[in-house]
Parts: C-alpha cells; structure tokens; sequence
C-alpha cells in the first residue's frame, strides 16, 4: 500500500519512543475514563465502573503491544532486546567471542583484501561521470584484412581474429562527423622508449608517462580541471608552444601541489611544453582504471613530441593508431549507433584508402567503455584475481565452519534456556530469530575486523605487483563497494554458521531440556553434526593446502629453472634518445658513444646492449629465410618462417653469459660499413640447418636484409622464463637501419651492480645531459619482477594455506575435546575395568585419524576434480603432482593427529574414581 | 436484542473508516459510533480498537490529531485522509459485490439449476 507513509510514521515514532508510550497511556486513559463516566452516569457505582471499564476493555499491556506492533516498532525493539541480550551472552563468554571474531576477522580481511584487487581487475570504472554510456569503437581484423600497420594493442577474439580498437587519424575525422555517439573523443596513450616520455623538469632530467588527446577529450568525458583549463577544441590546431594538462598525481609528486604549476614549462622530448591545467583526482584517463598517464598532450603535437618514422601521421591514412570513444545519447538505441557509425566507418575508409579487390574492411563494433581501454595484460588479471576469490572464499568457509561448530557446542550447553524459553510461551521463530541476532552480531564484529583488516592490508597485495623500478604508484580504491561487499559476506557468513545452531536449539525438548541429565538423549545426533563440519573442514584445509602447494612448487621450479644465461652482476638500464634530436642514423652513434664511454669507467667488465632485454616480456620476431636451400628445394616463405630476434652490442654474449658454441661471437671486425652478420641459436640451428653446420651460411629477413651466418650460440630463455627458448637469431644493432626508440643496457660489473648506477649516470650525461638511464635495475630484479605474479600468487596461496590450517586444527581440537569430555564417564568406567592409559589415548587418537583420514579423502578428490583450471598458472608440474598431493596429505595429517593429541592425552588421564563420581 | 454478532475477519478496518468517514472522532467516540449504527448488534472487544487504529494510522488511512473533547479533556481526534476515502469507497464496493454474490448463491432454489 502506501509505503511512503508507512516509512514516515516508522521514523517518526522510531525516534521518539517516549512520546509513543505517553501517547498510548492518554489515549487509553481517556477511553477508559470516558466509558467510566457513561457508566456512572447510568448509575453504576465510581469504583464499579472503573473497574468494569478495565475489563471491558481486555489487557492494557498486551493491547498496547498489539498497537505497538501495529506501528511496526514492536520489531525494533525485540530487536534492541535481542541485540542487548546478544551482547551480555558474548561477554559472559569473552574466549568464545575472541576465537569466532579473530577467525571470521582473518577470512573477511582476507576477503576484503582480495577482493579490493579483484575490483580494480573485474570491476572498477573510469572515475568520470556517466561511465556506463561511455562505448569504445573497435573492429575485428582477419588476414585479409586492408589495414596492415596498426600501433596499439590488439587481442585475440577467440574465432582466429584480434580485435583493435586503433583508427587512423583522418578515418577519426570523418567518423566525427557522424553524432550517433554524440562528439567522438580520441587518444592515444603514448607508448615510446619503455612506454615513457623523456622529459626535463627544472633540469633534471627524468621520464613520464603521457596521453593524447583530442580537443573534445575532456568535455566528453566531462571532467574539468582542478587548477587551470583543459585540453579544449582550439588546441586541435597547433598554435605556438604546444600545452599540457598533468595528472594529479604528477602534480602531487613532480610539483609538491604547487598552484605556480600553470604557466611553468617542461620539456618533453626536449620539446618545451607549458603546462595549462592540472586534471582532478581519480580522473585516470581514458586508458587505464588505476593509473592516470602523467601528462595529457593535444592530438596536434604528435609529429613534434611523439614523431613516427615519417614524422607526422595526423594526415596518413595507412597507420591506424589513436582510440576513439562517444557516448550513447538518448534516443538512440546501441545497434543503431553502430550500424549508424559502421556506414560513416566504411565510406571513410573508401575515402581516405585504396581497397583491393579481395580485401576486407574493418566492421566495426561498440565495447563498453565505462572500464577504459583494457590492454591485454589487464585482460590477464581477471583469471588470477577469479582464483585468489575462490581461495579467499574457502578461507572464509572454513572459518565459518569452525563458529558454526563453537555455536553447536554453546547450543548444547544452552538447551536449558532454551527449553526454558519455549516453557515460559516464546514461539520458535522468535528462538530463531534471537539466535540469528546473536550470530549476526558476531558476524558483524568480525566483519568490522575484517574491514579493518583489509583496509590496512589494502596496499600490500598491489605493492607486491609493483617492480622495484616502476613509477606508477597503484592506488587501489576501497570504496563503497568494498564496504558493501564485506557488510554482505559478513551477513551471509552469519547466517551460514548461525542457522544450523539456530535450528537445532528450536529441538530443544522442554521436558527433556529441564531435567538434569538430558543431554543423553540427543547426543548421537549432535555429535554427528559436528564431526561432519569437521570433516568439511579438514578437506576445505586439504584442497588450499594443495593449491598452495602448486603454487609454491610453480615458483620454486621458475625460479631456479636454467635461463642460459648468468643473471648475476649485471646492471640493465634504458637509454632512449630522442628523434628531434638524434634522427637515424644519429641515434646508433650516440649509443655507440655511450656504450665505449660506460666501457671505460673502472670496475665495468663488459657493456652489451639489446633492443629487448632478457626475461622482460618483450621479444622482436622477423622472417627467416635461408638462402641456397640443398637439393633444389624452393625458397621457404611465408608466416611459419617468422622467429625471434634481437638486436645486440658487440659485447653482448660475453657479457650475458651465453656460450658460442660453433664460429663466433661479434667482435670489432664488425662495423657498420662491413658485411652484415648474424649468429644463430642453438634451436633456430636445428630447426632449419639439422645435421648441417650453419656457420658460413646466409638468410634474408623480412626487410630484405641479407646476413651472413657467423656463429651459433647456446640456446637462452627470451621474453620470459616460462617459454623453452624460442629459435632465435641476434644482429649488430650498429648494422641496423631501423629508428628503434631505446635500447637497454647490460653493464657486467665487478662489485656490486647497484653501486656503479652514479659512475655510469656521469658518463652518459658527458655524452648528453638530458638523457636519463630509464628503468634501473639488475638483471636478478628484472627476472624477479617477471616472477611476481606467481611470487603473489605462492605468497598468498601459503599465507591461506596456513590459515586454513589453523582453522582446521582448531576445528579437530574442539571437537575431541567436546567427544572427551562427553565420554568422561565411559573412559573412566573403562579404566576401572582395566583399560591401560595407553589404550585410552590410542582409542582418541583413532577417532582422530577417521577425522582426519575421510576429510583428506574428500579434500582430495575435490582437489583431482578443481586443480586442472589452475594448469595454465603452473610450470614443470601438473595439476595433480603426486609429491604436492602427498606431502599436502601427510602435513593435513600430522598437523591433525597433533591437534587431537591434547584431548587423547586427557582422556588417558583421567582418573576413573573421579570420572565415575562426576554426573 | 439478538446476540452480538462476531466481527468478520477485517471487518473493523471498514466500519472505522465509515465511522470516521462522518466526522472526526476519538477513540472512544468511534466505538460508540460503531454500536450506535450497528444497533448495538456488534460485539467488539473495546481495547482492540486501539491496535487497529494505530495500524490505519501508520498506513496513512487515517490522520490522527490530539484536540480537546467535550468534557474538556486532552484526546486524539481521528480523520479520514484522501487515501482512507480511496480505500473506504473500494472497500464498500467489495462489500457489496460480495454481498449480491453470495446473496444469490443463497437464493438459488431447484427450480433454477
């Protein structure tokens, strides 16, 4: 009915409960008195009216309860009974309260923390307003696909297809045209020299991150500025000295939140830039959901700051490269939009593009947008964080297991004042209800803990994510949904260990209850309950174990895994030298000089550099055709021939570590002007030259560079230490032509790696001084850091193992205990009979062992059932590993039997006189 | 006088909102009401009122105001509000269209079937 109403006079009388009291007392004594006046006015005696008013009009109190009731506030204030009476039981029982609050505190943190990282990689929005109008224009390429030169990310559509989401500059403008997605927004997030920008700030130089934006960028998003103004339409043109927006973050860590910020000038790629706003907090771009890039540019200093090979490309149509987003608006529906924008996406194809006759065009399709533009290793993270939920979940379900069976144990003790209860005529949903209210309470308390918990460790799980060397700081937002969603585990956790107990004590018998020694008569069943709980447990315990124990071996086996190379001493960092600057060929000179003039400083053995370093995610490919093939056979073309590559310094094997096995390594007859070389890998040899010696021979790449082959190396891990090593080959980078944006340097110390990082900083900046060392870092950290999501996931994976290990020994020792105590009686009629101390223990210990045997059985077979979704996480293992399955059964066990020992060793020592004289 | 007749389930409800429907009244001046239209014929327990009362109240049926009575004492004046009115004229029609059903079920003789 009317609800509104019903809610107002709710509130209404809910906080004034007095003045409802005085209210009712008026109004009833007014009633009673009126019909007593009526009374004596038809001649009834004073005393006799009143006294038949009273009767006529039935009990006050429970009329009053009635109107109470009537007003919904008779609800609220069992409610405030249930809860006062709740509270008073918890501290009557403080152990209790202490071990079911830390417990349930331990499985919602760990929940709480998971799931704040979870949120980040599942859930989170851009921090704008309106995020889920927000749609992101991508369309699928296949390999007839016209569009070829894509900068930017793409991922596999599962059907053999990549998605893109990249468009070429003047496709964006046409497409602009078209409102269907109101004013669409473009940006690019700038990924040059380790996905940094190079920049001078109050001469010192360092790097940034940047976007850029089109004019409309932040009006779409609507997002305005803090300090300063925004990118706007006008700098769609260039204009004099190009402008910059900052991020908060920049402004925060760069500018100490200094307001003399806008106007101030930094150089970019040596470009001097002003800047002219600083965008709000929160606001992370259009890109990423955690991290805002430093500096937001305008789409028209691209060809200054970010110059490609040809300079500008705001007006070719060949490389597609900026993302585009709008908005849905109203009146137009999702599919109209896109069949609207598709027509617009085709004819600026046709426009602005030659189409071949078997060529497809791109067909475009609407992505929510509301997440940002989700690179490929945030796609990643979502199977990681689905995991660490599960495990985070079973922690909490293990902990709830344990309350549940604390509460059967109370529920037993408290079936006196229960069976008193229902005697004195409380119904049994009201008996529920106020257990409810009790174990909802202890739920909530230790969902606060949790919360707390969570909010401290909220930092810890990013941090571990982090490389060393990294500069973006990882905010994870504990927001509301973190508090809402910890609020709802801890309401669900509550009434999943508090409605069995609740249940059962609704059993209680009154007649049987009252009497002294009732507890006979339901002993089986409870017993039962209990031991089934702690069987769940043990096997909830065994199946973490196991998941620990694969993700720990994972790491171990990762970690000392042969990567063909020595890691130790050797100092990597990255020089990216500015096009404005150093156009090719300028830019191979200068690394050059910097690699003699790091040579030369005492205490460096050897310097190498690399166009990709080792065991860092990134590797370069190209084709691979070998010239002459023996007996006629035809020149190989084609994708199967593209292999993995690297462009290295003379020195770079020596100082790696990596043998030549056959011919030899680069040395100084290797010049830019001398025959172009190249040496092979041990797989790349018996891949294409089995049986022969490849020494002497000579292939083409894709460029149509012809090498001459000169040596063949050891094979060594590439891009990560997961993958054999691929077939690779490795050139002189001072034989290369192409502009590669940076370069990483292998420095081989004597001493310490760290310790040189000052000597070296010196001589680069002789060289330039606004060349900043990018990245600095030793090879041992880089390979650490490529470790780190199986580091977090072995850390976390033990740190729930443990913890449901303790909850699991807890759970056994209660419940032997509570069987040892129940049995008093019997042991102790045993002794008398004859029984030894010893065969007492044993017997305890038995049951024990059934325990613990029958939960590792099940834990197992769930484990055989739910490891393989892990298989694509672990290396050198399988999913059913039967050392990890074992030594996770035999530590279930022991830690089990150690936790029965206690209540089997006071069982054995219980001293039948006393035992029998005890009921 | 017959013997009272027992209130059918939700009942009450309707002859309070036609009690009040004619004018404010107190509590106790509605159930006087009541007997008075009723011809005495109802049988109400007198503190059942109340909680019915209150339960309109707090649906919005009917608006309560404490005044002064006529012997000058403090009391709580009810009103029929615009949702009550709504609700009494349903009500009323449900009544009857129940009342003429089973009416004519009663009716019916042989003949007719």
């Amino acid at each position: 009915m009317n609800v509104l109403a019903r809610l107002h006079s709710w509130l209404k009388w809910m906080v004034k409960p007095r003045r409802l009291e005085n209210e009712m007392d008026t109004e009833v004594r007014f009633h009673l008195e009126s019909y007593a006046a009526d009374l004596v006015r038809n001649g009834v005696s004073e005393q006799e009216a009143m006294r038949r008013a009273r009767i006529e009009f039935g009990g006050v109190e429970s009329h009053k309860d009635a109107m109470r009731a009537s007003l919904g506030q008779r609800f609220w204030s069992e409610l405030l009974v249930d809860l006062r009476y709740g509270g008073r039981m918890l501290r009557k029982n403080p152990g209790f309260a202490a071990i079911a609050v830390a417990s349930l505190a331990l499985g919602i943190g760990a929940n709480t923390a998971i799931f704040t990282l979870a949120k980040a990689a599942l859930l989170d929005t851009l921090s704008v307003p309106h995020p889920d109008q927000l749609r992101l224009l991508t369309w699928t390429q296949d390999h007839r696909s016209l569009v070829s030169s894509i900068w930017g990310d793409f991922y596999p559509d599962g059907n053999g297809r990549a998605v893109v989401a990249s468009f070429s500059y003047p496709v964006y403008e046409q497409l602009r045209r078209n409102h269907a997605l109101g004013d669409l927004f473009a940006f690019k997030e700038v990924i040059v020299g380790r996905g940094r920008l190079t920049a001078t700030i109050d001469d010192q130089p360092t790097t940034v991150t940047g976007e850029l934006v089109s004019g409309n960028y932040f009006a779409g998003f609507g997002v305005g500025t803090v300090l300063g103004r925004p990118i706007e339409p006008a700098d769609d043109v260039v204009a004099g000295a190009p402008v910059a927006v900052i991020s908060n973050a920049f402004w925060e860590r760069s500018f100490g939140r200094s307001p003399a910020v806008i106007g101030k000038t930094i150089k970019l790629n040596l470009i001097p830039v002003t800047i002219v706003g600083v965008a709000p907090p929160g606001f992370t771009g259009a890109s990423h959901v955690e991290v805002s890039p430093d500096v937001f540019l305008p789409m028209s200093t691209q060809p200054v700051i970010v110059p490609r090979e040809t300079g500008s490309i705001l007006a070719d149509p060949e490389i597609w490269w900026v993302q585009v987003m709008g908005r849905l608006q109203p009146g137009i529906s999702e599919s109209a939009a896109r069949a609207s924008l598709a027509l617009t996406l085709d004819q600026a194809v046709r426009a602005t593009m030659t189409v071949p006759k078997d060529a497809t065009l791109p067909s475009l399709s609407l992505s929510p947008g509301g997440r940002g533009w989700l690179s490929y290793e945030d796609r990643q993270l979502e199977q990681p964080s689905s995991i660490l939920l599960v495990l985070a979940g079973l922690v909490l379900l293990l902990a709830c297991a344990n309350i549940a069976n604390l509460l059967l144990a109370r529920s037993a003790a408290r079936q006196r004042e229960m069976s008193v209860r229902i005697a004195l005529g409380a119904s049994k949903a009201r008996i529920v209800r106020q257990m409810l209210t009790e174990n909802l309470m202890l739920s909530m308390l230790g969902g606060i803990a949790g919360l707390a918990l969570g909010y401290v460790g909220r930092d810890a799980i990013p941090r571990l994510l982090l490389s060393k060397w990294g500069s973006e700081p990882f905010a994870s937002r504990f927001d509301w949904r973190v508090f809402a969603f910890t609020m709802v585990i801890s309401a669900f956790s509550g009434l999943l260990f508090g409605v069995g107990p609740a249940w059962q004590a609704t059993r209680a018998v009154v007649n049987a209850g009252l009497k002294d020694s009732a507890a006979t008569a339901t002993r089986r069943s409870k017993g039962f309950a209990g031991k089934t709980l702690v069987i769940v447990q043990v096997s909830l315990c065994m199946l973490l174990l196991v998941g620990a124990g694969l993700f720990v071996r994972t790491l171990a086996n990762l970690a000392s895994v042969d990567t063909g190379f020595r890691p130790k001493g050797i100092l990597l960092f990255a020089i990216s030298p500015p096009k404005q600057r150093y156009p090719a060929p300028k830019n191979t000179e200068v690394l050059h000089q910097i690699e003699e003039a790091i040579a030369a400083l005492p205490g460096v053995k050897s310097v190498a550099l690399s166009a990709d370093p080792l065991i860092a995610q990134t590797a370069s490919n190209d084709g691979f055709f070998p010239d002459n093939q023996p007996d006629g056979q035809p020149p190989k073309t084609g994708r199967e021939q593209f292999v993995m590559s690297n462009s290295v310094g003379q020195n770079f094997f020596a100082t790696m570590g990596i043998p030549v096995l056959y011919g030899r390594a680069f040395d100084f007859r290797d010049t830019p002007t001398s025959p172009k070389v190249a040496i092979i890998n041990r797989a790349l040899a018996r891949k294409e030259f089995a049986g022969t010696n490849p020494v002497g021979k000579t292939f083409t790449t894709d460029e149509k560079d012809r090498y001459e082959i000169i040596g063949v190396s050891d094979d060594a891990k590439y891009a990560d230490m997961r993958d054999d090593p691929p077939p690779t080959f490795y050139v002189l980078y001072l034989q290369q032509k192409d502009d590669r944006e940076d370069m990483t340097f292998e420095v081989r110390t004597s001493g310490d790696p760290a310790g040189a990082v000052g000597a070296i900083r010196s001589a680069v900046q002789t060289v330039d001084k606004d060349l900043p060392l990018i990245d600095v870092r030793t090879q041992s950290e880089q390979i650490e850091s490529s470790l780190a999501p199986e580091r977090i996931f072995a850390t976390l994976a033990a740190g729930f193992g443990a913890l449901a290990l303790i909850l699991a020994s807890i759970g056994v020792y209660g419940i032997m205990a509570q069987t040892v105590a129940r049995r008093v009686n019997e042991i102790g009629v045993r002794m008398a009979l004859g029984a030894p101390a010893r065969q007492v223990l044993v017997m305890i210990l038995r049951e024990t062992s059934w325990l613990a045997v029958i939960g590792i059985g099940a834990g197992l077979g769930a484990a055989l059932l739910l490891t393989r979704f892990l298989s694509s996480m672990l290396f050198g293992l399988k999913p059913t590993d039967p050392l990890t399955l074992t030594f996770a059964a035999v530590l279930l066990f022991v830690i089990a039997m150690l936790a029965g020992w206690g209540p089997a060793r006071r069982a054995s020592l219980i001293q039948p006189m006393q035992a029998l004289r005890h009921e | 006088m017959a013997k009272p007749v027992d209130l059918l389930q939700g009942t009450l409800d309707m002859l309070i909102l036609k009690a009040v429907s004619l004018g404010p009244l107190h509590g106790y001046g509605i159930l006087l009401r009541i007997q008075q239209i009723s011809g005495k014929r109802l049988e109400i327990q007198q503190g059942s009122l109340y909680p019915a009362l209150y339960r309109l109240e707090h649906q919005g049926l009917i608006a309560g105001e404490w005044g002064e009575s006529d012997n000058k004492r403090k009391a709580k004046f009810y009103n029929l509000t615009a949702a009550g009115r709504r609700q009494l004229h349903s009500e009323t029609e449900k009544w009857k269209r129940m009342a003429d059903l089973i009416a004519g079920i009663l009716r019916t003789t042989p003949e007719e079937i």
